[in-house]
């Protein structure tokens, strides 16, 4: 799983991020330092289906 | 004669984050357990290296911010990680190298050490693990 950096604590903000062994990257999503790239689109979900009930047939489509 | 003053160059990171800037003190002890091997016949005592048995110690400022030194710590109670240690700011090398405890456990985290008019500070301890040398870049 590929992970993005959030903090300048652990790297660059905006950058992949690759675990080495014996880091505990749980704490590290938990802590806010680094975020799973499947969790962005978990964020946006809930944005998408507000505009989905309003029009967008398009975005009911995306949505399934 | 050979000394090391430290002013505010060492790096300190637990778990890949890096705390130098909280940090005011660190001490990594390489130590192993010390099995006696004294036998009939010696005139003094023996001993022999048994499990390695390292710790390192940091004294942090406590900060409750975002990914800053509670952020760092709270999820890493109970389990194992990574702290790493270096004299001064990289590349590593013979003359500066990084000490690496990797797999150690931190039992507890003071979650709050405070004194009025004070800075919070808070000593952690992480045990165990494997130790190790980086001096190549």
């Amino acid at each position: 799983m590929a992970y993005r950096i959030i903090s300048p604590r652990i790297g660059t903000p905006g950058e992949l991020w690759e675990p080495e062994v014996w880091v505990n990257v749980h704490a590290l999503v938990k802590g806010g330092f680094i975020e799973s790239t499947d969790t962005k689109p978990t964020q946006a979900k809930p944005a998408k289906a507000k505009v989905s009930k309003k029009a967008a047939p398009d975005a009911t489509s995306a949505q399934e | 004669m050979a000394t090391s003053t430290y002013l505010s160059n060492p790096v300190v990171t637990v778990n890949s984050v890096d705390l130098s800037d909280q940090c005011t003190a660190a001490t990594f002890t390489h130590r192993f357990d010390q099995l006696e091997s004294t036998a009939f016949g010696d005139t003094a005592r023996k001993y022999v290296a048994g499990l390695g048995n390292h710790e390192v110690t940091l004294s942090l400022y406590m900060s409750y911010a975002a990914t800053e030194t509670y952020a760092t710590l709270a999820s890493l109670v109970g389990t194992t990680t990574t702290v790493r240690v270096q004299p001064a700011a990289p590349p590593d090398s013979a003359t500066n190298p990084g000490f690496i405890l990797t797999g150690a456990f931190l039992a507890e985290l003071p979650v709050i050490n405070a004194t009025m008019g004070e800075l919070s500070t808070v000593d952690v301890t992480f045990v165990g693990g494997t130790y190790s040398v980086d001096t190549t870049v």
